[in-house]
């Protein structure tokens, strides 16, 4: 089936061929959401237990946490939500190529995310000595933002395997071709988030730039290659696999993200703003 | 991974573009952010700061889930089940925080654990 401009044919929001009109996949997803919501509620709540009673000898957040680069970082993840929920319109309407910009922009934000965490839990460890083993706040802390920023991170591995999916030949196979393109996605990704975001960062708090790529050359080498490689890649490849039909696979994994993005919502008033009354 | 097309009457007239709305949105939601940084550094009453920034950080939640989740567009079925697993959690906060929150259940002060254990004779 090729890909081609939306006929207005399908409903996105409702499925006769199930008893409840919701397809299933955005069933399950919404159930699996809700089961989530609980295993945060758990780690909000541990975190908040220990910051309302908290033991003697416990880090003092005001004095650790940078709000400017927390703020940022909650304002990217927006942004980030805005680009998913755009990727979800334009594959209503079977804009392939205005879906794949948009999956490559929310990755891009939440590459942003990422690098900002990894900046901020480096920082914390070596800077302000905050460990997960060291007090009872650090222990709760990198529990619960960990566990976001994992969300996260499976989140953009998600949309990496979606971009790719967009490429799907009409014809079938290119299975290798695919494993290889999702792979130079990742490695770009990650290298983003790991070598190049927090790099900027401690160059914008003065690091020089000489000094990062030289600490960093390697990976920096690796991600320039898979970027050529993803460009080569992500040249179309004539009738495609992947159209309007599709429109639920983005959706559901929108839904993914917005959760990650509506839970950091909670983390970010819950954990950082209330420590600074 | 492809989904059954379906046809609908009530479809085939294509739906507006939310394009614009989306961006209002997410304009929405930087202000709120912006807000919310705001009005921690601001010499208010704290219950008021947080009663506030509670509020603020809910209708940032509201606007996602039913927006860009387009749970104000689906079936009342996708709200309510998302609502349980929400609902549960929040009690769930409940039950922890005034559990951890009694008495004696509060950490000791570096005095009170070392008499405690004296007294135990386990110092």
């Amino acid at each position: 089936m090729s890909s081609h401009a939306a006929t207005g044919q399908i409903d996105h929001h409702h499925d006769h061929t199930t008893s409840t009109g919701i397809p299933n996949k955005k069933l399950l997803w919404w159930a699996f959401l809700a089961s989530d919501c609980m295993f945060f509620g758990a780690l909000i709540s541990t975190h908040l237990v220990y910051r309302l009673n908290p033991p003697p000898g416990n880090a003092i957040p005001t004095q650790v946490f940078n709000i400017e680069l927390t703020s940022f970082s909650t304002f990217i993840l927006l942004m980030s939500s805005l680009l998913m929920a755009l990727a979800v319109n334009a594959i209503q309407k079977g804009n392939v190529k205005s879906t794949r910009l948009m999956l490559l922009g929310t990755m891009f934000f939440g590459c942003i995310f990422l690098g900002g965490q990894v900046f901020e839990f480096g920082h914390f460890v070596h800077e302000k000595h905050m460990t997960l083993s060291n007090s009872i706040f650090g222990s709760t802390f990198y529990t619960l933002t960990g566990t976001h920023g994992t969300h996260v991170a499976i989140g953009v591995l998600l949309l990496g395997m979606m971009y790719v999916r967009t490429f799907k030949p009409a014809g079938g196979g290119g299975f290798l071709l695919n494993f290889v393109h999702l792979a130079a996605v990742s490695v770009v990704a990650g290298v983003a988030f790991i070598y190049v975001v927090p790099g900027l960062i401690e160059v914008i708090y003065g690091l020089n730039i000489g000094v990062l790529l030289s600490r960093a050359a390697l990976p920096l080498g690796l991600g320039a290659v898979a970027a050529v490689a993803m460009i080569i890649l992500g040249r179309s490849r004539g009738e495609l696999e992947f159209g309007e039909k599709n429109a639920i696979d983005v959706e559901t994994i929108g839904l993914y993200w917005h959760f990650v993005d509506i839970v950091w919502i909670i983390i970010f008033t819950a954990v950082y703003l209330l420590e600074y009354l | 991974m492809s989904a059954p097309a379906d046809t609908h009457p009530a479809a085939l007239a294509h739906a507006p573009s939310k394009f614009h709305f989306y961006i209002q949105i997410a304009m929405i939601l930087a202000v709120i952010t912006g807000v919310e940084v705001v009005l921690i550094y601001l010499p208010l009453p704290k219950s008021l700061v947080i009663g506030t920034l509670v509020t603020l950080s809910a209708v940032k939640f509201m606007f996602v889930i039913f927006y860009f989740m387009h749970l104000r567009w689906d079936k009342v079925f996708c709200t309510i089940l998302f609502f349980i697993g929400l609902i549960l959690a929040g009690f769930t906060m409940f039950a922890l925080l005034h559990l951890f929150g009694a008495d004696a259940s509060k950490p000791l002060t570096s005095a009170a654990l070392l008499s405690a254990t004296t007294a135990l004779g386990l110092a």
